[in-house]
């Protein structure tokens, strides 16, 4: 038997995947104020990665925000997951893609 | 404040869970030295995440030392939400309310996780009973853990869900009504539904119980992609001022916050702030 909790489980979860992961506004919702929620979450988590790793907008300049998107795209924020794993992982999403250098591991023997 | 002082606010707070505040502002670590000269700052909040109750901030413990009230505001509890509620988060908070002898905690009217996603923000709930039911045993579950009382939060939305049952006001009131729960009333986030979502202030200020309101947030926000966006990035508008008087012209609210997250201004603009919040208050409160 289906619960109302259990009903709105499912309806949460159909909105935060229309939201974070890319999935179809759900029925009844204002498709606007959807695409304007979607943007608002997206800005909020690129401003925390932003916040715990200024060394990516750094590095990345002009192109911070449309990597950031991209990556956004590929990896919605899973819940368990840290904000400051969250910006470690698009740190290695940006290496990955070759958009940053591998960072160099500090050698005190290197002159 | 010694001990005794802690053991006068403690016996205040058995009385008067919700006990007279006065005019405080958010604690952020980057405004912290702000704060600690601002005049006019009666107390603090906090946002519990922020914290580790093992490695609380110098500047905040020194706040509290000075006697100012220090309390927890959580963002991350999903009070809303269908699934299980995360006891964990629930714990930490009464942790973080235990070692700044809080006399009170709180998080939104809201869910932040379902189906494996996190979205990092307030997500509204849908008016309805089957919602309202979630959100009371979650709250319930809640004040169990916590050895402190509980208040919720009206959040901004910039959506709706189809369907409504209740109004918002109306929904809040159930849940105090079923939990004996507070609720913390932020005017910026009623302006911000009055822009967005067609919510008529006054009538929500009509319906709402006055009486179990333990304090009140105040914010800036800023328009854009035709929506009011609840920033705390920017300053406090003047129709959301009018809000706050509007409010103390029904009831004096037991303390009132502003809230500032980004771009944070000079001491001299915050300071500005404060004063219009209490040159609003005292324009609500004239006959």
């Amino acid at each position: 038997m289906t619960t109302g909790r259990d009903r709105l489980a499912g309806q949460q979860a159909e909105l935060l995947t229309a939201l974070l992961a890319g999935g179809p506004s759900p029925p009844g919702f204002d498709e606007n104020r959807v695409h304007v929620e979607r943007k608002l979450l997206r800005a909020k988590r690129r401003r925390v990665v932003g916040y715990l790793r200024p060394d990516l907008p750094e590095a990345l300049g002009d192109r911070f925000a449309a990597l950031f998107g991209a990556y956004a795209d590929e990896r919605p924020k899973f819940a368990g997951t840290r904000a400051r794993e969250d910006a470690d992982a698009f740190a290695a999403w940006l290496v990955e893609r070759g958009e940053l250098p591998k960072p160099r591991r500090w050698n005190p023997f290197r002159r | 404040m010694g001990a005794a002082g802690a053991a006068v606010g403690a016996a205040a707070a058995v009385a008067d869970p919700f006990g007279a505040l006065g005019v405080g502002i958010g604690w952020r670590p980057e405004i912290d030295l702000s704060i600690s000269r601002l005049p006019g700052v009666d107390w603090v909040e906090v946002v519990a995440e922020n914290l580790h109750v093992e490695h609380l901030p110098t500047s905040l413990l020194s706040l509290k030392d000075r006697g100012l009230p220090v309390l927890p505001h959580a963002v991350s509890l999903s009070l809303g939400g269908a699934e299980d509620l995360d006891t964990a988060r629930v714990e930490h908070l009464a942790a973080v309310a235990d070692a700044l002898d809080a006399p009170l905690a709180s998080d939104h009217v809201c869910f932040v996780r379902a189906g494996g996603l996190d979205a990092g923000h307030l997500i509204p709930l849908p008016r309805t009973r089957e919602a309202l039911d979630v959100l009371v045993d979650n709250v319930k579950l809640t004040q169990s853990i916590l050895g402190v009382p509980f208040a919720a939060e009206n959040i901004a939305a910039v959506l709706e869900w189809p369907d409504a049952e209740l109004s918002e006001a109306r929904f809040l009131a159930e849940l105090t009504e079923r939990t004996g729960c507070g609720l913390i009333i932020d005017v910026a986030n009623l302006y911000a539904n009055a822009r967005n979502i067609g919510t008529d202030p006054e009538v929500f200020l009509d319906e709402i119980p006055l009486e179990k309101i333990a304090y009140v947030h105040v914010a800036g926000g800023v328009d854009r992609d035709g929506v009011y966006h609840d920033t705390h990035a920017h300053p406090v508008r003047p129709e959301v001022l009018e809000l706050l008087a509007e409010l103390r012209s029904r009831t004096e609210p037991p303390g009132v916050l502003l809230e500032r997250d980004d771009d944070y201004p000079s001491d001299t603009e915050l300071a500005g702030e404060l004063a219009a919040i209490r040159a609003a208050l005292a324009a609500g409160a004239r006959p």
